[in-house]
Parts: C-alpha cells; structure tokens; sequence
C-alpha cells in the first residue's frame, strides 16, 4: 500500500522532471547557433577567472580540480589570462558555494567556471555572479535557472546515464529478476535524473522487480550494507544492483562478490578510481564513466574562445561512455 | 506565651509519603503558631525534610490535609508556597554565582518597567532591604564574590523579603560562624515580634534551646510529639530522637599518644601564614576558629589541593611533598572535606564505587579489581560504620546526610591512612550518627592513627581534642591541651576569645 | 531506594525493577525486533543475523569511543574525520607505498591514536571544551586526508586487508570477532579495572575525583586516545568491506555513534554509562538500518523513522526508569 503511493510520488515528480527536461532540450535546439561575448566584462583591461569547485573530498571532483588547476596556473603565466581566483571549495554545500560566488563579485571576476552543488539550492550563487555582469560557465550539472543566466552549459546528461545503467542490467540479465536501487543523497539533481533515466528503461522491462530503493547517500558502507540485506532476503533471487554512483557499485559488487555471488551485477556511474580498478582486473564487470576532465576541458575551450574573441557552441553534451575490459585502458 | 490561646498558622494532619517501598512520612502532624519559632528535630532521614518539601510543594502526599493562615492549603511548587506566604531557606544553598544580590534576591519576582527589567530600581529597593539587615555589601555585588555565610545570609533576606507568614530554615547556621550566628538570631527576633512563624531545623542543641520556643520531634518518619522547650531537658530530646538515650555525647577514649607523625613546619599559603604545629600517632588535633580564619585552607594545602608558598613538611620524620591528593594518598595522608556533594561524592554512582575509589590501586588482581575482595571489605567497613543502606550497590544519592559523610569517612578509612585530616567531620549529621563518628575518631586514634579535626563547633572541638590550636586571620592564636580543658581551666570563652583575637 | 532500608533485604522484585531500569532498552530491541519478524519472515533467519552483527562492527567501534568521552562530560566529533585518515593512510601506504598491509594498518591506526591523544592533551591541560576541540580537529584530520590522497580515492587488492572484512573464522565473519574481542575489552575495562572506575568518577564528579587522588589529565587524555584507536580499528573494517580509501568517508558517523550509546543509557550529564548498554543501544541502531532495508521502507522516509525511533525509544526507556527518581 505505501509503496504504490511511494511510486505515485515518485512518478509525479519523474513528469516534473521529463516535461522540465524536455523544455530544456527544445529550447537547446532552438539556440543551437554559436554566441559570442565579450570577455572583459568589467572593462578593467584584465581578465579575472573565477573556479567554483563542488568540493575537494569526493574522488570524482579530484581529477576535475586538478585539470583545471594545471590549466589556470600554467594561463596566467602564459598571459592568457591575467588572474585566476584559484580552486575554491564549495564543500558540496550551496551555501558555502553561494559565499564563494560573493568572494568572484568581490575579486572582480570577468568569467567563472561554477559546478553547483545542488540545482535549487545553489541557484543563487549564478544568479548572484549573472546579475554582477560576469560570464557563468556551468559545468558538470545545472543549476536551476541555468538556461537563462549562464553563457554556456558544459556537461553531460544524467538521463543519459540512468539509461545506460538499466540498458547495461537488461542487456546482461536476458532473464529478468529482482534488483535494488542505491540512491545518491536524496535531491541531488545527479539523483533524481540517474533515478529517472533508469526508471525510463526498467519500467518498460517487466520482467525486471526492484525490491528496495535504499537511501545510501552516496556512501559505500551503506550501499554494501544494503547489497549484504538484500543478499540474505532475496538469496538467489537476486539478479543486480544499480547504484546512482560506482564508488557506491564497487562496494557493492565486492561484498557480493566475498559472499560469493559474483554473478550479481553491480552498476554504477562515474568512473572513479577503485572501480575503474576494478573492471580491469576483472572484479567488476563495468562502469558508466562521466567524462569529468572531458567536462572540464569543454568549459577551458569556451573560456580560451571568450579570451580571443571567438564564438562557441554555448551547450557541448559530453557523452558517458561505458567501461568494460575491453577499453578500460584506454581512460585510466 | 500571649500566642498560646491563638490559633495555629499552620496545621498538617495525618501526611503519609511513600518513595517506592520506602515509607518517609506515617500519619505525621506539626502545629505551628504564628509569631513562634518551632524546632523540627530528628536525626538525618526521619522525615523533616520530606514534610518540609511536601509544605513548599516540591512533593505531594499520599494523604493527609494541610491548614495555613485559616484557609486548606495545597502548594503546587515553591512559587505557589511563595504566594501563599512561606517561604524557605535551604540546607543545600543553590547560589547563582553569575548574579548580582539583587537579582538573586528578586529572582522571579523582578521590577519591570514595560517587558524590560528595571535595574535601577531593583538596586534600590535591595539596597534599602541590605541597609535594614546592616548587610555590607552593595546590591550590585556579584554572588560569586560573597563568602558562603554571606550567601546564606542573602538567602535569608531573599526570604524575608517576600513578606512571607512564615519561613522554613533548615539548618541556617551550618555554614555561619558564632558573630553571623548571633545576628541571624537578632533578625529572628526581629520577624518573630512581627508575627511571622519560623520553622528552625538544626541539629544543634545549644541554638535550638537559645531561640526557638516549641519543639516537634520525629524519628524513623513517624512524629514523635511536640512541647514547649522549657519543658524539656537536652536528654529528654535526644533520648525522643534516637529512642533511647545517648550515654556519652563525646565517647573520647584516652589512649597512648605516640611518635611525631606528621609535622609541619612555617607554612604559608593562600588565607595562611607561618603555620607550625604536629600531630602525633593516637592524638586527636583540634583545630578551631572562625569560619574563614584559614583552618580548612591550610588543610587543603596540606593534602595538596592548593599551592603551598613556603614551608616545610615532614611524614613520619621524612620530607613530605605531594603535587596533589594523589601523592598524599600514597604517602598515608587522607582528607574528609568539609564539602561532602562538592568534594566527597560522586552522588550517581554506588555506595561501593565511593567508597572503594582512593584505594583501588591496592584491591588489584593484575590488571582488574578484585570485586569480590573489594565487595567483601566495602561492606566489613561499612557495617563498622554502622551505615544505613539497603545494599552498597545502592547510589550515593539515595543517603540520608549522615549516611553520607559515613561514606566519605568510610573511603578514607579503607585507605588506611597514617594521618587523617578531617574538615567539618559532623556538619549536616544528626545527633545519634555524631556520636557513631566521634567513638569511630576513638578508634581509630586508638588503632595508632593521627587525627586532624577542623570544627566550628566548640562542644566537640572540646569534648573530642587532646589538643586544640585556635586560628585567627590565617595564624594560631592559641594553644590548649586536653588536660586544661577536662579540668576546666580553658572554657569555651577563653577558646572563643583567642578565635576573635583578644587573648 | 528500592527496597526497606530496615530489613535491608532485596526482593526479587526489586532486582527485576533494577535491571529493567538498567537495560530497559533491552526490551525496546525486543519488540523491533518482534515487529520487523513479523512483517518479514526471513529477518530472523541465521544467515541474516549474522549479517546485522557484521554490519554493526563500524559504528561498534565508534560508540565505545563516544561513550568513553560521554561518560566524562565531553564528546568526540573526530570520528567521521579519522575513520577518512586512517583509510586514507592505509590505502596510500598500501596499495601507492608497497608497504605491508600489517605495517598499513599499525601507521593509519597509529596516527588515529595520536589524533586521540592530542585531542585529551588539549582537552585535559589546557582546559577546553571537548566540543570546540574535537570539532576543529575533526576539521584538521579531514584536511590532512585531504591532502594524502589529493581527494582521490585509492582501490585496496590486498587480499590479506580486504579479508579483514569478508573472512570467517570458525564460521563467524572477522568483524564480528573483532567487535566481540573489542566489547570484552571494553567491558573489564571500564567495569572491571580502576581506570574504568575512575572514568565514573571524573565524569561523575570530577572535585571529588581530584580529592580522591584520580588525576583528571590522564583519564581524559587516555578515554580520547582509546576513542582514536577505536575510530582506527573502524576505518580498518570500513577500508577492507569497501576496498577503497577515500577522504570523503564518515560524514556524519558520529551521529550514529551517538545515538547509539545515548539509547544505552550513557547519560550527557556524565558519570553515567554501561558497556552491555551500549551493546544494545548499537543493535538497535543496526536494526533500524537492517529492518527499514529488510521491510523495504522507501528510502524517502527511513530518515524520519530512524528520528522518530530513537526519540521513542529513549522515551519509553525514562519512562520505565521515573519511578528510580
């Protein structure tokens, strides 16, 4: 009885989502032509870039923060740029991104690289930066008013990814069965659309049952906690487990694999570290990798287009890739 | 009495308590006059204190009635008993030290002008109320910096104040030297002729006989009877309280007086000043003064809870040096302080952890305690103690005040110390366990160990010291031996008049 | 007092009240349990049990520590940021260094004890408060693994440490041995040896400790330390059933921790507290996990109903103890 009221909700606010996200992607279209801006925006013959991380402790971001560190650190001496603010910690929390947000307006920022923390929440940081004059690049997910203040969006779509991971459990469970689902931290909007881009596939796969949709907060402990429940009541039964991120799929596929049912398939996205690892010496079996340094890279390619008075294309999609054995090497 | 043929302010009739199995109040009674002061005695646990909350409504009875000022009588809480018009002064003061007087006298009950408070006008009406009693202090004297005579003194006008019918004091005194004993009596003098009646708990007889007029007696939480006190002789009561007669109120035995064991040579410290004196193996020293004089801060620096600035000390003939209590204890000098809550009791933990706790080093067996041994000899030490408890698994918490400083005496005594100071050894204790504590001091100054009292009350510094050294300002203004005082050359004024200074 | 004070004898009654009193939590357990078997047949299979206990181990470990702490007047927040040190010192030495996964272990343990420690030094000598303390040091020790692993996360293959989880002995899963070994310790330690005894005393009443001849500095400096090394041997579980080290773990596990030992009655005021309590209070917060994944409570709601038990359970808990006034 509470599930299917459970579901009700769930459905409503995946609607919500899909006619928001469909808006989005007819206004894409409609914009697709290239934009130009000019890069001092405060007039003040220098140019300033600011970078907003989302934080410094999740392995994701790491490789992120470190590609555009190397990049800024070597424009400024270079005089691409004049000034750069450095990396600034977010610490995954929109209030402490919507600070830093003040910090670039007080520093004079012309352009800043922003990865919000949370659609809502963090909204205000951009708004705030947009509404001082300063040219917003959004990288890695949107915040909410996203289309209408920033100059350019570079990221992938998490819809895309939630895809992926059914398509992946489909594909390799020919047989159907029973799955759990291992949420990221409840409103994420990484949660939500992973969420629904699975739910797009699974719910036209009946012969597939999830039977549990656990808060696991991005956290491996509790994923494996959760796949060692799931292991002791549904037993053979079941078949996988897809998680919203892989350092929550690694823990799991390795507390199923020391219980010895390595054939549960576990799934997850990011292509961090330890499940990259993992596929390639055979433990996991994939991941859904999102091309970070890929996104990050985009966003330096319209800052370099801004610097020299170039146009660009205000919203590249980075694809996922999967990760299997076969090209596992070729993204480590 | 004029008040005889008047009808009484307060009636309780027939109250009974219970606390789980434990029976604290049986169909009790207390008749109190307006204008009279009355004396509830008894020993510690025998239900003066339970009836007295049940009054100011910190509890309720299982039945009985209550008749106050004419009219039946229910406090909800001491707010409500306030209103009513009693008010209390409690043994266990509850100072907020962060308070000015004033506020502490107005707690509750503040001047406002709109929803602010009004300062200004607090301070002066406290100031007036001060300059009444002939407090020195100003209103905006922050409590903290009062000494706890002056703290009970603000309590007492706090209570005044309130133009209550009538006022519980219990124990008032315990913490008052002789000077602040006196002008308390005179403010009670005073209330009496304005016709409020006070209920005065104590357990000194001296004081009761001196101001109150009648006297209820209750033993074991039944009431025991009520009389005038000059119908009444101190036996008499005390043989009410305790249901039998007490045959010796000091039990002192004579024993040999052995070697120096501990001596102490020059000490100056903080409240202290070149202080000489030593105490020998089976000898009770006796240390008198006022409350203040620097008695209790010697001790505590001896036992090495403050600094010591200059001096020397020596333990059985060697140097003693202690960082702190822990180095005394492991030399052999122990301390019962004069604040048992503050200093003595963990109150939430067991009898047996309290008692056990200075001497745990001993009852190891490898790297644990030997419980059964520690069991064993909590309660030999307690039966000699003859403590009340139901089982020595029981909380610190659930003692009557005597049981408690019984526990206190009780961790020291396991301790097996060679000099034993003991600050305050009866204060709060009623009479049948004072004479338990004293015959016990016997006991152990016969057994060879040396005994250090520090007492503000003059009977037992007397009846109990072979030698007595009197303080004053922080020095020794006197020196008595027991031979003086039994033969009666050294009274009680000759003691007192060296405590002020004038010998 | 519970019984006659003249008879002094204890009734039979008297010492069920009491230890109701004692482990009244004990029976909070008992119905979550009742009521998740009942709801889910296969909750009280073997295999599931067995599973809860492993599960439990981690945050075992931390509520010892906190409980420690509780019980003389302060707290420990350090503990989500050491289990992040210690994990990320075991996987750089480990799987970047070489090292031996023995040698691991002792270095990231190590440095979790000597965060402990210096927690107490600054605690005990220089008197400040355990909050303000641990809650900057917890700032630095999360900093500090920042700064080992560069954010990233760094995989474990070593099969000797990630045994360390999955491994059984005798049939029993390595952190359920480990879990019990601990609690053994912990309970002669803290019921059974005098420093136990002076932890109660400090925390109880601390003057009165001092008078007592208990130095202050080294209870509190050693009750921090043991919750360092506890907090070490947590990430070393943590570490081995996740196969990954990263500075990003434990956040938030003090909660837990937390909960747990308040629901077994460590009191806040101090002076207060029971190993086998916390026991309880561990399994429960266990099984709140275990049967909301079990009865399948949709992962929107499992935060309330994880709020909403442990104010109930600590109201049930005072309300069969308000006749002990």
């Amino acid at each position: 009885m509470r599930k299917s009221i459970v579901m009700k909700v769930l459905g409503a606010v995946m609607a919500m989502s899909l006619v928001f996200s469909a808006v989005v992607i007819a206004d894409e279209t409609e914009a697709g032509a290239e934009v130009s801006y000019e890069a001092d925006v405060n007039g003040d013959g220098k140019i300033v870039v600011g970078y907003i991380s989302k934080n410094f402790t999740d392995p994701f971001h790491a490789p992120i923060n470190a590609r555009a560190e190397e990049y800024f650190d070597q424009a400024v001496e270079d005089g691409i740029i004049d000034e750069w603010t450095g990396l600034l910690d977010g610490e995954t929390d929109p209030n402490k991104q919507i600070d830093r947000a003040a910090d670039c307006i007080a520093k004079e920022c012309d352009i800043v690289i922003f990865l919000p923390a949370e659609a809502e929440a963090s909204d205000p940081a951009l708004v705030q930066m947009a509404d001082a004059g300063i040219l917003v690049i959004e990288v890695n997910s949107k915040s909410a008013s996203c289309d209408e203040k920033s100059i350019a969006y570079v990221g992938s779509d998490d819809v895309q990814a939630g895809n992926m991971l059914a398509q992946w459990v489909v594909d390799n469970c020919p047989d159907g069965g029973k799955f759990i689902h291992c949420n990221g931290v409840l409103g994420n909007s990484a949660q939500i659309q992973r969420t629904e881009g699975m739910h797009e596939i699974m719910d036209e796969h009946p012969e597939f049952e999830m039977v549990g949709d656990f808060d696991t907060k991005w956290d491996g402990n509790l994923a494996a906690d959760a796949a060692s429940d799931a292991i002791s009541k549904y037993g053979d039964e079941l078949v996988a487990i897809i998680c919203d991120n892989d350092g929550m799929s690694s823990a799991a596929q390795k507390m199923c694999n020391d219980s010895g049912r390595e054939d549960i398939i576990c799934i997850g996205v990011d292509g961090v570290e330890v499940p990259m690892q993992m596929v390639k010496d055979g433990s996991l079996k994939a991941t859904i990798l999102q091309d970070g340094v890929g996104q990050i890279n985009g966003a330096i390619e319209i800052v370099e287009a801004l610097v020299n008075g170039e146009s660009f294309d205000p919203a590249p999609v980075i694809p996922f890739v999967l990760i299997t054995a076969d090209n596992v090497d070729d993204y480590m | 009495m004029s008040e005889q043929t008047r009808d009484y302010i307060l009636e309780c009739k027939g109250i009974s308590k219970a606390f789980g199995g434990t029976q604290a109040l049986k169909d009790v009674q207390l008749h109190v006059r307006p204008g009279e002061v009355h004396a509830l005695l008894g020993e510690n646990g025998a239900g003066k204190s339970t009836l007295m909350k049940i009054v100011i409504g910190l509890y309720h009875q299982d039945s009985g009635t209550m008749v106050f000022d004419g009219k039946p009588y229910q406090a909800r809480g001491p707010v409500d008993a306030i209103n009513s018009g009693i008010s209390m002064i409690h043994q266990e003061l509850n100072p907020e030290p962060h308070l000015t007087i004033a506020e502490s006298i107005f707690l509750k009950r503040e001047d406002h002008t709109g929803i602010f408070l009004n300062k200004r006008k607090q301070n002066e009406r406290t100031q007036k109320i001060l300059d009444d009693f002939g407090f020195p202090y100003p209103a905006d004297t922050l409590i903290r910096n009062l000494k706890l005579a002056d703290v009970q003194m603000v309590e007492i006008i706090r209570a005044v104040s309130t133009n209550a019918k009538m006022i519980i004091m219990d124990e008032p005194t315990s913490s008052l030297d002789e000077q602040e004993t006196q002008h308390l009596f005179r403010v009670i003098r005073d209330l009496k002729a304005k016709g409020v009646a006070i209920i005065y708990i104590s357990h000194r007889m001296a004081e009761i006989y001196e101001i109150c007029d009648s006297v209820s007696v209750f033993r074991d939480g039944e009431f025991i009877g009520t009389s005038a006190l000059k119908d009444v002789t101190n036996d008499d009561l005390i043989a009410m309280m305790v249901g039998r007669r007490v045959k010796n109120q000091f039990p002192k035995v004579e024993c040999p007086i052995g070697d120096v064991v501990f001596k102490a040579e020059h000490l100056s410290g903080d409240g202290f000043e070149d202080i000489s004196f030593e105490v020998h193996a089976g000898e009770i020293l006796g240390f008198s003064g006022l409350v203040g004089s620097g008695r209790s801060e010697t001790m505590r620096a001896i036992f090495g809870m403050d600094p010591i600035k200059s001096g020397t000390m020596y333990l059985n003939g060697q140097v003693f040096n202690r960082k702190n209590p822990g180095d005394s204890i492991r030399q052999g000098v122990c301390m019962v302080n004069e604040d048992r809550k503050g200093f003595g009791l963990c109150l939430h933990r067991s009898i047996r952890e309290n008692t056990s706790l200075p001497s745990l080093p001993e009852r190891q067996k490898g790297l644990l305690i030997n419980q059964a041994r520690e069991k064993k000899e909590v309660e030999e030490v307690s039966k000699t103690l003859l403590l009340k408890a139901a089982s020595i698994e029981h909380t610190a918490y659930s003692l009557s005040g005597g049981n408690q400083q019984k526990v206190v005496i009780a961790k020291w005594v396991m301790a097996a110390p060679k000099l034993l100071i003991m600050d305050e050894p009866t204060r709060g204790v009623d009479v049948g366990a004072k004479a338990e504590i004293y015959s016990l001091m016997s006991r152990f100054a016969a057994e060879g160990m040396a005994i250090i009292m520090v007492s503000s009350e003059l009977p037992e510094i007397m009846g109990m010291s072979d030698r007595v050294l009197v303080y004053h300002e922080g020095r020794i203004s006197g020196e008595y031996s027991r031979k003086d005082i039994v033969s009666g050359e050294v009274t009680q004024e000759v003691i007192l008049s060296s405590a002020f200074g004038v010998a | 007092m519970a019984s006659s004070p003249r008879t002094g004898k204890v009734t039979t009654q008297d010492r069920i009240r009491s230890l109701l009193g004692q482990y009244g939590i004990g029976i909070v357990l008992v119905i979550m349990m009742i009521v998740i078997a009942i709801m889910e047949p296969r909750f009280m299979t073997p295999g599931n049990i067995i599973n809860v206990a492993t599960q439990i181990s981690i945050n075992g470990l931390l509520c010892y520590g906190l409980c420690l702490c509780i019980t003389t007047g302060g707290i420990d927040l350090t503990v989500g940021a050491q289990l992040a040190l210690t994990s990320c010192i075991i996987g750089q030495t480990m799987t970047n260094m070489g090292w031996p996964a023995f040698l691991s272990i002792l270095a990231g343990v190590g440095v979790a004890t000597v965060f402990g420690f210096i927690d107490g030094v600054l605690i005990a000598k220089f008197n400040m408060f355990p909050f303000v303390v641990t809650l900057s040091m917890q700032l630095v020790i999360r900093g500090l693994s920042q700064v080992i692993t560069g954010g990233r996360a760094v995989m474990l293959t070593n099969d000797w440490f990630t045994g360390i989880y999955s491994n059984k002995f005798l049939g029993i899963p390595m952190p359920i041995i480990i879990f019990i070994v601990v609690t053994i310790i912990m309970y002669l330690m803290l019921h059974w040896t005098k420093f136990g005894r002076y932890i109660f005393a400090v925390g109880g009443n601390v003057n009165a400790a001092i008078a007592a001849g208990v130095s202050r500095f080294w209870v509190i400096v050693g009750v921090y330390t043991i919750s360092g090394v506890l907090a070490g041997l947590a990430s070393m579980i943590y570490t081995s059933k996740t196969g990954s080290a990263q500075s990003n773990i434990g956040i938030g596990y003090e909660t837990d921790a937390i909960a747990a030992a308040v629901l077994g009655g460590t009191s806040f005021a101090g002076g207060i507290a029971t190993i086998p309590g916390c026991v309880l209070g561990i399994f429960i917060i266990g099984l709140i996990y275990n049967g909301m994944n079990m009865i399948g409570v949709s992962s929107y709601y499992q935060s309330i109903v994880k709020g909403l038990i442990i104010i109930g359970a600590v109201m049930l808990d005072m309300v069969m103890n308000r006749n002990k006034h």
